[in-house]
Formats: C-alpha cells, sequence, structure tokens
C-alpha cells in the first residue's frame, strides 16, 4: 500500500475562478457530447475522455499516468458559446447592478461616502461583525442616486425576474400621450375644461408646439413632459423593461473599477465580479460521475453526465443557428435554453424552475443536491460518518454487575477486536488467542506480521499460525472480560450518555446494563437499544479508563450532585430495610450482605427473648458506609437522618438519602471517600436494598387499592355533595346573583367556582382513601419512600379521578354548546364537563372514559412537541457553542482567539468539583478540617501545623550577637 | 431619570487607563477587538466611555466573590 505523506493546511481562501484558470486546470476541452463509442471506448474530447481520469480498475490514467485509486481525476471544460449566469450569484449580482453605473460602471457613491464605507468595512472586519451589513448600507445609498456622481448618467431601476433574469426599468413617454393630454383637457366629470393656449401659457411652451404634440406630430421632451403632467396632473409614462443579456452584464461589471468592489467587501485580486458569470464551464473528473454497468451489460451514466450531455448539446445548436445566421428570436431562446441547463446543472431545485428531470420522470441529482441537506456530502458523509468496531443491539438489565461494567453478548465479543502488540512478556498470552481461533472465545480474528502482511485466523489455520507468532508481531484478539468500551444511548443529550464501560463477556443477544445506570443514559429495558464502540488504540483506552468510566461520572456537571444511585425497588428496599428498623437472626442479616465485601457481620445489636442474637436494619446498612461518616440531615419522610462515625443513628434510608438525583449519603461519599468508594458503596446498597426487598417481599394488587365500602360510601357522598355545590353555583349564576370575582367576568368566575369545588372534592376524595391505607400498604410505602408514584396517583386509584383538563380549563371542546350529544346544550354541570367520579379501580363511565382520553392525549402531544422543539434548540446551540475552547491560560475563546470568558465560567471552577448551592455555600472551615485531619497522624503534629511559627533564618555568622524577631523571617544579604 | 449604574445589582464599570490596558492586552496576548464588546449606550457604562474604550466590570461573584470582565466599547 503506498502511503501518502499528510499535508498541512496553512490556510483556505474563498473567491472567484477566473475563466482562464477554468481553462488552464483543464485536462482537455470536451466538444462532443457522446460518450463512448460501438466498441465500449471511451471518444476522445467526449464526456467520458480517458484524460479526466480512471473509474475501471487495471487502466491507466492518460493524463498523469496513475491506476484507478491513486488517480482523483482531473477536470476538463467546455467554452460556451454565449455566457450564462451563475445561479450562485444571482443576489450578488443584482446588488451590482444596482449599486453601479449603467454607463461608466462605478459605484454610485461620492468620493467621500465611498471612503466613509471603506473604513467602516475595515472596522467590522477587526471587531468580526457581519460585513453584510455594510455592504447592505453601502448599496442601499448607492440606489437613492438617480444620477451617476461621476458621468452623471440616469440611473434606472433593476428588476430581478428570478432565478437569473434581470431587467432595466425605465420611466418612458408613453405612446398614447396626445390622447391623455387630450381627454385631460377635456376634464374630469367635474373637472375643468382647458384650452389650448392655457395650457401653453401654464406650461411656457409655444401654442404651435402643444398643437403639435396635441396632435401626436410631435413628441414632447422630458422637461416639456414634466411641466405638463404638472400643469394638467396626469402622468404621461408608461414602463419599460429592457432585458440584460448576460454579455451585457458582463461587460458592465468588467468596467468596474477595484477600489469600488473593495466597498463591497470582495477582494478584486481574488474575485472579479465579471467571472460571475460564466463563458467557461469546468467538466467534473469522470471519478465525480462514475458510470455504472447494469447487469444486463448496458451502460447507465451518472446525473451529472446527463446534464452535461444536455448542455453541450444545446451549446452545439447554439453555435450551429448563430453561424448560420438564425434571427434574434432563436438565437435568445437557445440562450435561455443554455442558461438552464447550466442552472440547473448547478443547482435542481430552485423555486420557480422546472426541475431537469431523468427520462423515468425522476428529477436528477445535480451539484447543489449531492452537497446539501442531512445525506448529503457535509452533514451525511463528512461530519455524520458510519463507523467501524461499533454494535447495537437491545439492552436488559443484570443487577449482579457493577455499574461500572456491561454485558457483552459473547457473538459481539468474537467480532470486536483489540490489537494486540506482542512482546516476550504475553507472546503465551497471543498464542493462545490465536490458537483458539476466530469461532472459540477468546480468540483472534487477524494477526499482522511485522512485515505489514495481514494474515485472517481461519479454524483451519489457527494452531499453525499460532506458532509463528514472535514478538512483534500484531493480533487483533477477541473482547475479553475487562476490556473497556464506550457506550452510547441516543439522545446524546449531555456528557454522561456516552460513557466507558468494561467488559463481561456474557451469553444471549444483548447489552446487559446495571440498573442504577439507567438514570444518565434515561434507559429503561422496553425494548431500548444502544451502541458500543471498542477502542483501537491505547491513548483512546486510557483516556477512557480515567475520564469517561461510569463512576468518574457519578456527579453530573448539570447540578453539582449525584447523577447514579439507587432507583425504584432499591428505594423500597432500603425503607422497608431502615424504616422500622426490624432485627435480623444471624442467617438472615449474612443472606443481606451476601453480595457485598462484608463476610463477618458486627457485634449484634442485642439479644432477643429467646436468647438469640440479632441484628437492625440500622446496623446491616451501617456496615456498607465509610467509618468515619458524619451526617445530619432531614430526610425524605421528614424525619431527621443522623449518621455518626459510619453508623445510622435516627432516620429512614429512601430517596432523599440514597437516590440517583442527589441523594445526600451517596453525594457526600463521592465528594468526600471520592468516585471508587461511591461505585462500591452504590453497587452494594442496591444490593443490599434487592436483598431486603426479597426479604420481605414486596408485590402490589388489587386489593391495594380498593376501600372498604364504609368508605366509599363516604366518598360518594362528598362528591353528590360537590355536584350539589356545583348545581347552587349554577342556579346563583342564572338567576344572576353570582359575584364576579375582581377582573374576571361572570362566567369565569362561575369556572373557577366550579373548579375550585371539585378539585376540593377529588382531594377529600383521596383523603378519605388515604385514612384507610396502612402505612405497610406497597403503594404507600413507593410514594413516601420515593422509589416510584405518588399519594395522587394513589387517591385517584381509589378515590376519585377527578377534573379532566384541555388547556387548563374544563373540557368545553366537541358539538356546539355542549361536550356530547349525550348532554342537553349549554349543560355547566360537573359530569358535562368531563369530572370523572370515579376511581381507577371502580371504572370509569364510557363518557368519563372519552373526557379522560381528551385529557391524556393533550400530554401526549404536549410531549411530542416539546421533545422536537427542544431538539432543534439544542442543536443550535451545539452548533453556536462548539468551537468554543478552554485555554490552559483559564480563558473561553473561540476559533479566531477571541475572548467569551476571562474564566470559565467567570470562576474557573468546574460544577462537578465544587459543590454549592443556593442554600449552601462551600463549606471551606470542615474541608479544611478533614484535609487537616487526613494529613496529621497525630494530634501534636496538627497542632505544630497550624500553629507552626517560620523557623528563624540564620546564614549569618554573626547572628548570635543579632537580636533575631522570632515572628519575623530575616534574610542576610 | 432612574440611574440604572447605581442599582445595586449592576456591577461596577470603569474606563481602563492606557497603560493599565496594555497590561491586560499583554497578559492575554490579545488585541482589543478580541475583547467581548459592550454598546456605547449601554446605560451601565459611565458617561465619559466612549467607542474604542476598554470598561472593566467587576461582578461580585458566589464562588470567587469577585470576577474581572474587560468589554470594548463600540458605537
Ligand atoms: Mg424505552
Ligand atoms: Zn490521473
Ligand atoms: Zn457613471
Amino acid at each position: 500500500m503506498q502511503h501518502s505523506t499528510p499535508k498541512d493546511i496553512g490556510a483556505i481562501n474563498f473567491g472567484l475562478m477566473e475563466p482562464e484558470e477554468y481553462r488552464e486546470m483543464s485536462a482537455t476541452k470536451i466538444i462532443t457530447a457522446d460518450t463512448y463509442d460501438d466498441d465500449g471506448f471511451p471518444i476522445d474530447m467526449g464526456l467520458m475522455d480517458p484524460r479526466l481520469g480512471v473509474i475501471d480498475p487495471g487502466l491507466e490514467c492518460k493524463t498523469c499516468g496513475q491506476h484507478s485509486g491513486s488517480c482523483n481525476g482531473h477536470f476538463g471544460h467546455i467554452e460556451l458559446a454565449a455566457p450564462v449566469i451563475h445561479v450562485g450569484f444571482t443576489k450578488l449580482i443584482r446588488r451590482l447592478l444596482r449599486g453601479t453605473c449603467r454607463e461608466c460602471s462605478k459605484l454610485l457613491l461620492t468620493e467621500d461616502e465611498r471612503d466613509e464605507f471603506r473604513a467602516d468595512i475595515e472596522e467590522s472586519r477587526k471587531l468580526s461583525r457581519d460585513l453584510n451589513d455594510v455592504t447592505k448600507a453601502a448599496i442601499r445609498q448607492a440606489r437613492k442616486k438617480d444620477r451617476c456622481p461621476h458621468c452623471g448618467e440616469i440611473q434606472y431601476d433593476i428588476d430581478h425576474e428570478k432565478p437569473t433574469t434581470y431587467y432595466e426599468v425605465q420611466q418612458v413617454l408613453t405612446s398614447e400621450y396626445s390622447q391623455r393630454i387630450a381627454a385631460a383637457m377635456q376634464g374630469g366629470e367635474d373637472g375643468e375644461r382647458m384650452a389650448p393656449d392655457e395650457l401653453a401659457e401654464e406650461t411656457e411652451i409655444d401654442l404651435t408646439r402643444i398643437n403639435e404634440i396635441l396632435s401626436g406630430s410631435f413628441r414632447p421632451r422630458e422637461s416639456q413632459r414634466k411641466s405638463i403632467e404638472k400643469a394638467l396632473d396626469i402622468d404621461l409614462t408608461e414602463e419599460d423593461t429592457n432585458k440584460l443579456m448576460p454579455s451585457d452584464i458582463r461587460d458592465w461589471f468588467e468596467a468596474i473599477p477595484d477600489e469600488d468592489i473593495e466597498v463591497l467587501g470582495i477582494n478584486p485580486e481574488r474575485s472579479r465580479p465579471e467571472w460571475m458569470i460564466l463563458t467557461v464551464l469546468p467538466v467534473p473528473p469522470v471519478t465525480a460521475r462514475p458510470s455504472i454497468t447494469l447487469d444486463n451489460g448496458q451502460r447507465s451514466e451518472d446525473d451529472l453526465t446527463h446534464k452535461l450531455v444536455d448542455i453541450i448539446r444545446i451549446n452545439q445548436r447554439f453555435m450551429e443557428n448563430r453561424e448560420a445566421g438564425a434571427p434574434q428570436l432563436i438565437i435568445e431562446d437557445l440562450w435561455e435554453l443554455l442558461q438552464y441547463h447550466v442552472t440547473t446543472f448547478m443547482d435542481n431545485e430552485i423555486s420557480g424552475t422546472p426541475p431537469a428531470r431523468h427520462r423515468s420522470g425522476r428529477p436528477l441529482k445535480t451539484l447543489s443536491q449531492r452537497l446539501k441537506g442531512k445525506e448529503g456530502r457535509f452533514r451525511g458523509s463528512l461530519s455524520g460518518k458510519r463507523v467501524n468496531f461499533s454494535d447495537r443491539t437491545v439492552i436488559s438489565p443484570d443487577p449482579t454487575l457493577s455499574l461500572n461494567e456491561v454485558g457483552v453478548p459473547d457473538r459481539v465479543a468474537k467480532e470486536m477486536t483489540q490489537t494486540m502488540n506482542v512482546t516476550e512478556r504475553n507472546l503465551e498470552e497471543a498464542r493462545r488467542f490465536v490458537s483458539n481461533g476466530p469461532e472459540g472465545h477468546p480468540g483472534a480474528n487477524y494477526v499482522r506480521r511485522p512485515d505489514g502482511r495481514r494474515l485472517k485466523v481461519t479454524e483451519k489455520n489457527c494452531e499453525q499460525l499460532a506458532e509463528k507468532v514472535e514478538a512483534g508481531w500484531e493480533v487483533n484478539r477477541h473482547l475479553i472480560d475487562g476490556d473497556i468500551i464506550i457506550f452510547n444511548r441516543q439522545p446524546s443529550l449531555h456528557r454522561m450518555s456516552i460513557m466507558a464501560h468494561e467488559v463481561v463477556v456474557m451469553p444471549y443477544k444483548t447489552f446487559r446494563l446495571n440498573t442504577v445506570v439507567c438514570p444518565p443514559y434515561n434507559a429503561d429495558f422496553d425494548g431500548d437499544e444502544m451502541n458500543m464502540h471498542a477502542l483501537q488504540n491505547e491513548e483512546a483506552r486510557a483516556e477512557a479508563r480515567v475520564l469517561m468510566r461510569v463512576q468518574e461520572q457519578m456527579l453530573s456537571p448539570r447540578f453539582g450532585e449525584n447523577i447514579i444511585g439507587a432507583i425504584q425497588d432499591h428505594i423500597s428496599g432500603t425503607y422497608l430495610l431502615t424504616h422500622d428498623n426490624p432485627r435480623f437472626n444471624e442467617t438472615q442479616a449474612l443472606d443481606l450482605l451476601r453480595a457485598t465485601r462484608i463476610d463477618e457481620l458486627p457485634e449484634p445489636s442485642g439479644i432477643d427473648d429467646e436468647g438469640k442474637p440479632f441484628w437492625t436494619g440500622y446496623d446491616v446498612f451501617s456496615e456498607l458506609l465509610p467509618n468515619d461518616l458524619n451526617l445530619e440531615f432531614t430526610g425524605t419522610i421528614g424525619e431527621d437522618v443522623i449518621i455518626e462515625d459510619g453508623q445510622l443513628l435516627e432516620g429512614t434510608i429512601a430517596e432523599d438519602e440514597v437516590g440517583e438525583f442527589g441523594g445526600e449519603i451517596v453525594d457526600t461519599i463521592t465528594k468526600v471517600y471520592g468516585n471508587t468508594r461511591a461505585r462500591i458503596f452504590v453497587n452494594e446498597i442496591s444490593t443490599l436494598a434487592m436483598r431486603a426487598i426479597m426479604h420481605f417481599g414486596f408485590s402490589i394488587g388489587i386489593d391495594d387499592e380498593t376501600i372498604p365500602g364504609e368508605a366509599q360510601a363516604r366518598i360518594d357522598e362528598t362528591i353528590d355533595d360537590a355536584n350539589d355545590r356545583v348545581e347552587e353555583l349554577i342556579e346563583a349564576y342564572e338567576r344572576g346573583e353570582l359575584e364576579s370575582l375582581p377582573g374576571r367576568t361572570l362566567d369565569e368566575t362561575l369556572e373557577m367556582k366550579i373548579m375550585q369545588t371539585l378539585s376540593r372534592a377529588r382531594d377529600n376524595a383521596g383523603n378519605i382513601a388515604d385514612e384507610h391505607f396502612e402505612d405497610d400498604n406497597p403503594a404507600v410505602v413507593m410514594a413516601n419512600s420515593g422509589a416510584r408514584g405518588s399519594m395522587l396517583n394513589l387517591t385517584q386509584m381509589a378515590g376519585a379521578v377527578g377534573q379532566q383538563a384541555v388547556r387548563g380549563e374544563r373540557i368545553n371542546r366537541g358539538y356546539e354548546d355542549r361536550t356530547l350529544s349525550h348532554y342537553e346544550p349549554n349543560d355547566l354541570s360537573a359530569e358535562a364537563h368531563g369530572f370523572v367520579e370515579n376511581s381507577y379501580t371502580s371504572g370509569l363511565t364510557p363518557r368519563e372514559f372519552f373526557f379522560h382520553a381528551m385529557g391524556g392525549r393533550e400530554g401526549l402531544v404536549d410531549t411530542a412537541v416539546r421533545t422536537s422543539k427542544s431538539g432543534y434548540l439544542q442543536r443550535r446551540l451545539i452548533n453556536a457553542l462548539s468551537e468554543l475552547e478552554t485555554q490552559y491560560d483559564g480563558t473561553v475563546r473561540d476559533t479566531s482567539d477571541t475572548i467569551v470568558q476571562f474564566e470559565f465560567g467567570e470562576d474557573g471552577t468546574s460544577p462537578v468539583l465544587v459543590s454549592s448551592g443556593d442554600d449552601n455555600d462551600i463549606d471551606v472551615d470542615s474541608i479544611a478540617d478533614r484535609v487537616l485531619e487526613s494529613e496529621f497522624d497525630s494530634e501534636e503534629a496538627r497542632e505544630a501545623f497550624v500553629t507552626r511559627k517560620p523557623a528563624p533564618t540564620n546564614l549569618s555568622e554573626h547572628a548570635d550577637s543579632r537580636v533575631v524577631d522570632s515572628t519575623e523571617v530575616t534574610s542576610d544579604d | 431619570m432612574v440611574d440604572v449604574s447605581q442599582h445595586e445589582l449592576v456591577p461596577e464599570h470603569t474606563v481602563l487607563e492606557d497603560d493599565v490596558l496594555e497590561g491586560v492586552l499583554s497578559e492575554y496576548d490579545i488585541d482589543r477587538t478580541d475583547l467581548p464588546k459592550i454598546k456605547r449606550t449601554d446605560a451601565a457604562l459611565p458617561d465619559d466611555a466612549e467607542a474604542g474604550d476598554v470598561v472593566k466590570i467587576v461582578r461580585n461573584s458566589r464562588t470567587t466573590d469577585q470576577a474581572i470582565i474587560y468589554r470594548l466599547v463600540v458605537e
């Protein structure tokens, strides 16, 4: 394989290309639209000319002599019979036409104005502002001029008919001038008549002239026209449009002086405006438009080639017609056709222009279509490439894995490889991999000899190959346990969406992950799929391990607290374990801790009545805490949680203690004891919790949401009450006795009062249901501990579902004056506007169900709209911020070195490494205490450090004779 | 008229002396046009600030007590 030397890009210039440059870089002129001759050989100076590059392997390029693969192809060119406009520059062409003189081509600005705009451009450039603002202002200023300030020529308006036609619009004397003047002199319906001599007097034109004008034998001059117009208050002009041919525009632009172009932000050395009018068309190399040979042996040409064929055909016809002296009309038609083909060659999706189509009717994909959009060259091929060494499959949970690990299916592990550099020290290992072959795990798929030859390891050759492997070889071995890979779930909205995991090779087909990493990925197991990327060099692996491993992402940069922690059943588990501080015998206690590092129980918490030792839930839980942890805070259920010296003394362990978003204990352990300790703690707490929940048993059924008949009767009563009260309100409203609330209409007041009444009724029903739930009701446990669900969910299941709303109001839509045809028109009752009296357990009536579906649908639509909106917002934000970078001096700058922040975040701190919130500033004292504590073994050493006095430095021989102040460092010179 | 620069939430804006400015620019190794900008019409600016001046803004910060920002005054 041939290696090309990497090149450094020094600078990129954007500008226009000169026609001469097109010719210079061209390998050949293209003159014939034919591609291949009857024998299948490319025709010379045809569109497939061999000098344009090679596609067929084995053939040599006629221009550079290289083979396909090494030769990138070479441009050719077509000499256009007449100039045509480049569609990409129509706006700029229009601007130049409007801003420059039609006669002398100079910018329609006085010298002073021009210099001012030039200075503005300089200024804008320095401040890296949008130059367009200045150039637009310059053109606006120039357009105001009726006459050229340089040569005095009258300037006309330029009309632009999209995409590529320009007209000059002039106001000229209408051909009906005599009729119009005569009509005006007759006077309108009530206008006065004016005699010719009166007109002559008023306009100061000779009477004989006036008569000549009236008879149509003399065309009034401009000044005469204006005075007649003024005298008679009429308009004697009509619009005359004069089409500007591309050749006219080219001539016009050629005469624009260089100094004037600069004012418009164009560098005249690189881009002359006349180059926007094409006289030569470059022909892309064949490698950019390869032809395909179909199964039946027929050649199928690329869309670009088709387009080029069209251009050449019209070009030839144009030339023939012109030489034959065809009438101007025909020439102009052909010119327009040539313009159309060149236009669609570059962009085939221009509004107002019918797209060029293939014979089958499919629009052709031309240059612009290759680049644009999501599938285009930029977004599809360059920034978003398909990637090797990656896998995607469904995920499923595995609570036995560490949160740092990921279960990788063996079939994936056998496909993904890691490059192993064989040395004397791992030679044995490497040979073992190779001898296992590609089918056995852990095996190898390829080896590379020191001479660079790559050999495939097969079932047949693996044994032999293994013996040949020596130090210096490379072995592409399978993934094995402990390898580090990158794991990702879309949408990747924050940095924790991509984390590094350690591989655990497993049977079956899914990726397995510990449930505690679900929150950062926002993953669940209802069919979610995730991607894995195997890392291919040591640097990447080291970075991934140090920076990206799950445990390093424990704290979220969004809120500076832990994002990983116990979830759902883990929280129910710790709640059951600690809420009533239950007792366990030795077997039970050991069972709870079996999946942790604890293999010996602490001293029993006490001896029970039967004389057997027992351990409390607090003590079991405390085994997982660091021995010197001290914490005191208000916990999930509103009671204080107190931990002293790693011993839980008081409180219930639930969501706010060990949960995912800012669980106090997890957060503290991460910040004080480090990520590794936190990882161990979360792993152990989740296994302990699972053991605990299995010990107690935790299930939920229909009976847990059913309330006794007596309670149901009371709920029915409150609902009836509420209905009565609503009835009263409606009656009061109808009698006109309802008083409106301040700032509300009567109707609004009624609605508000009804809503209030009904929501109170729902709450009351909930409270009644609530009274009948025991504290050990599983739904109550989940709600109280914060594991899942809320009391509202529970009361909706047992009490009443309550008012359904669309857009924050009772349901008001449907039929005219009513929600459903089941109700009387203008029925204001609770029932008719979506109040659901039933609970989910008792079941909804059909009408209630319908209203409930209306309310539910709003929620679904809302989330759908929100995600698409926030996705687009995120894309824009990312694009805007992507080039910002924190520099080594702490500043944040963009790529042009403009400072955005003088210190990252204006304080130079990482939200992950600094713990402070609105309610707690940085606790400097306790941090200092902790550092001192860990730094000094004995109290004396610590004391000595804290109260250390600088020892007197004394280098002088005469020190003894000097008085040295012990608190000050003295120095000798 | 309310003088917003006296409001407690408006940080202090002062025009930099030329010699101090030189020091700032060389510290960050930038031209003054690389600084963030502020409109001359901004109500928080001192009255004598003119386009081309650089102002120093001292903000209170919860984490670092004071955050110092420099801005170039533009039209
Ligand atoms: Mg899902
Ligand atoms: Zn070549
Ligand atoms: Zn002129």
